[in-house]
């Protein structure tokens, strides 16, 4: 079984560190995985895209066309890779920026106001992972349990305060996540 | 003591390098290798080693040429254009004899291009890497750990040959995440520093002189003996990988991640019936001339060129194996545009389907 | 009464410099401070290209030869992976203050721990007399056959200027080959360059004004003449920066 996903938006949202930290997770659960960065010119602010590849068998092409989940964190972003999502795929928005996703082929919509429940969170960095959260908890590709462990790895020595404000985003999002499961 | 890790191909050779003994970085920033001289900036200080940020490709160039002339393993990376700079450094690198492990994580060109990834400098790499007339053996890995498994193995032949190496990678490699497994740190002394070197630590009592400037003579007879080397690579070092040949009517050639996205839809197209193999070259230079000469052309239909640039590059270097025994037909993107798996199968299949003929 | 003799470090076959060509005193110079440190063995030459790489035929050190303009570039390598070494790079002016600026600029602002010879005689010799940045105005050349003109093409170039405004330099200095006077403040101030690299103080810089009879079209005496007259009134010998104390 072999999944996709593309995460996408502007430089300075999260994107690259969503994909990495998914990635990272896969392969803690003993998966393949791959990521794969684009970005533009730009530092800040320009378009951000990652791929993100996850298999029970050794990834040979990491370069898909079109992507089984589509996560994006504005209208820019919809906009230009909507149509890189497969029939059946999962759309998951942040309808904060994202204004009007179309229902197409099956496609499963998800929508949540992430930038709103991160600053409730207080913490507007948060968003990308409470994203994971809906992601993780909708699709089940990772479980629940290995991400806290990434986020505890990643966070847990430097900055336990982050940790724990990533771990409510967690806990935020795949109850969210979990509403939608097929 | 081997180790997994979930690493940036560019950080992986970076660290390979450093395992493989290299001392030496310099460099000068371009996108899409900058992971490489980022990392070694802080891990080469903690082996003893050291790394300077040069005023430009060119001066990086030549302070590694002035570092492997003490027999140091020594090292640059860049992009093509920088590459372009490199130039005139690297023909002095073969001339002088001095050993240096060169990477190139490419980009789409020509000009400045685009920083998006591409395989646009097969050409440059293969046939002039510089003036005057000489090769580079060129290893073209198509994932992180075979990046790693070959500059881990570079200086090896780069010490042999007293000639440097290229590693090509585009940056979609560079820049890809995914698990290597890292080999162990290979520990020199000074008693590995070798004989023709200007270092003093080796024992050596006697002046010692390396030039990238002979007299005719001479000059004729080393120019003689590089030729001599090539044609030995040829027999010995070539490195490719075959992929379903036996049976094959129509054989893809790619090399480095068109490799990988060209097999993911060889696989599909066999599920449906279709006899397409591959032949994949490591060593883009020795060419693995014999593999793609010896096919079957009886049964051989037509030969799939697969590279992420527009025209093709690798092309004459196929047809002069393949004889004009079977058509060569050509796919691609470029300009910084990807390759994609099912972009890569329509093409196959169209060609294997008779929907195209453009050989 | 110091003995006249041959310096270690200079080999007895012929030099291949022109007759009268200040070249040759130059190195002759740089060996027998090297003698007098008893660094010999420990130099490395780093030749560059133009007359300077003259030096290959006869300069009985460690030579690594490079390309041109190149020399600070490849004398990083050399140092910053043999610290212990006594390195300098010895270059002319085409080589040093025009195809090599970024280098020479760039190796004495990270103040890298070698020195470099700069032997300036206002021309590309080598290669047959053309214009170089440091050729004088109204001085004719095969590429400047009415005399350099400022208009077109700037003004001679002042390195030991350039590189004493730069923070890391210990020691910049020029010396006037032409007198006896000038012979004897260089081979000292070569001795304070080369004995400020050991002690591990950093970037060291020291500019010969030489000629070339040849390329000038004048006999060697005439050269020292023009020197005094033209040369040494623009380029003006002294110490411009030691912070070797």
């Amino acid at each position: 079984m072999k999944t996709s996903f593309v995460f996408s938006g502007s430089g300075g949202q999260g994107i690259m560190s969503a994909g990495i930290t998914l990635a990272q997770t896969a392969i803690m659960m003993g998966k393949h995985a791959t990521y794969l960065p684009e970005y533009g010119p730009e530092q800040r602010g320009g378009s951000a895209k990652c791929t993100v590849v996850i298999s029970d068998e050794p990834i040979i092409s990491p370069l898909p066309l079109r992507c089984d989940n589509l996560i994006v964190m504005n209208n820019l972003a919809y906009n230009k890779f909507e149509e890189d999502l497969k029939p059946d795929g999962v759309l998951l928005c942040n309808a904060s920026l994202v204004t009007n996703p179309q229902q197409r082929d099956n496609i499963t919509v998800i929508s949540a106001n992430v930038d709103d429940l991160a600053l409730e969170l207080g913490n507007p960095r948060a968003a990308n992972i409470i994203l994971l959260g809906i992601l993780i908890g909708a699709t089940g590709i990772v479980s629940k349990e290995a991400f806290q462990k990434s986020l505890e790895l990643k966070f847990g020595s430097k900055a336990p305060e982050i940790l724990q404000m990533n771990l409510a985003a967690l806990d935020k999002g795949y109850d969210i996540g979990i509403q939608h499961k097929a | 003591m081997s180790e997994k890790k979930f690493m940036k191909g560019n950080e992986a050779i970076a660290e390979a390098a450093v395992r493989a003994g290299c001392r030496f970085f310099a460099g000068y920033p371009i996108t899409p290798q900058n992971e490489i001289p980022e990392y070694l900036s802080w891990r080469l200080p903690e082996v003893g080693g050291a790394y300077v940020q040069g005023e430009s490709e060119i001066a990086s160039i030549n302070m590694v040429y002035g570092a492997s002339a003490m027999g140091t393993r020594a090292m640059t990376s860049s992009s093509g254009p920088g590459i372009s700079l490199k130039a005139e450094g690297i023909s002095y690198l073969a001339a002088a004899m001095l050993p240096a492990l060169i990477v190139n994580i490419s980009r789409g060109g020509p000009g400045l291009g685009s920083i998006q990834p591409a395989q646009s400098d097969y050409l440059q790499a293969t046939k002039a890497l510089g003036h005057g007339g000489f090769h580079a053996m060129v290893f073209a890995p198509n994932s992180a750990q075979e990046a790693v498994d070959l500059v881990y193995q570079a200086w090896d032949y780069a010490e042999r040959d007293r000639n440097p190496v290229l590693v090509l990678m585009d940056g979609c490699l560079g820049n890809i995440m995914e698990e290597v497994e890292l080999p162990p740190m290979k520990e020199l002394s000074d008693e590995d520093l070798p004989e023709w070197s200007l270092t003093r630590r080796n024992g050596r009592d006697y002046q010692g002189n390396i030039t990238p400037i002979y007299t005719e003579p001479i000059l004729e007879g080393i120019n003689a003996m590089a030729g001599e080397m090539y044609k030995a690579w040829e027999e010995e070092d070539v490195k490719v990988e075959t992929f379903l040949l036996d049976d094959a009517e129509y054989v893809v050639v790619a090399y480095g991640i068109a490799s990988r996205v060209a097999k993911e839809a060889i696989m599909e197209l066999r599920k449906e019936g279709f006899k397409v193999g591959m032949i994949r070259p490591i060593t883009l230079f020795p060419f693995p001339k014999k593999v793609i000469h010896d096919l079957d052309y009886n049964r051989v239909k037509g030969i799939i060129d697969i590279e992420m640039t527009v025209p093709a590059q690798m092309r004459d270097d196929i047809a002069l194996q393949v004889m004009e025994r079977c058509p060569i037909h050509e796919y691609g993107r470029s300009g910084g545009c990807l390759l994609d798996d099912e972009g890569v199968y329509d093409a196959i299949k169209e060609i294997v389907t008779g929907g195209v003929d453009n050989g | 009464m110091a003995e006249y003799k041959r310096s270690s470090m200079i080999a007895e076959s012929p030099s291949g410099y022109c007759p009268g060509c200040l070249h040759a005193l130059a190195t002759r110079l740089v060996s027998d401070v090297l003698d007098e440190l008893g660094q010999g063995d420990n130099s490395l030459n780093v030749i560059s290209v133009g007359c300077s790489a003259l030096n290959l035929l006869y300069w009985c050190g460690d030579n690594l030869s490079v390309a041109h303009g190149r020399a600070p570039a490849a004398a990083t390598g050399v140092k910053r992976t043999n610290p212990e070494r006594l390195v300098f790079a010895y270059q002319g002016d085409g080589d040093l203050a025009a195809i090599g600026l970024s280098e020479i600029m760039s190796a004495a602002n990270r103040g890298e721990n070698f020195t470099v010879i700069f032997a300036n005689n206002q021309t590309y010799g080598m290669t047959g007399g053309q214009m170089a940045p440091t050729t004088l105005i109204g001085q004719k050349t095969t590429t400047s056959i009415y005399g350099r003109d400022p208009q077109t093409t700037g003004y001679p170039m002042k390195m030991c200027e350039l590189i004493s405004s730069l923070e890391a330099p210990v020691y910049v200095a020029r010396f006037a080959l032409n007198s006896p006077k000038g012979v004897r403040d260089a081979k000292a101030g070569i001795k304070k360059a080369f004995q400020a690299q050991l002690d591990g103080k950093g970037f060291t810089f020291v500019e010969l004004l030489t000629n070339c009879p040849t390329n000038w079209h004048m006999t060697p005496l005439q050269t020292l003449d023009y020197m005094n007259t033209n040369t040494i009134p623009y380029f003006k010998p002294g110490v411009y920066k030691d912070k070797t104390e």
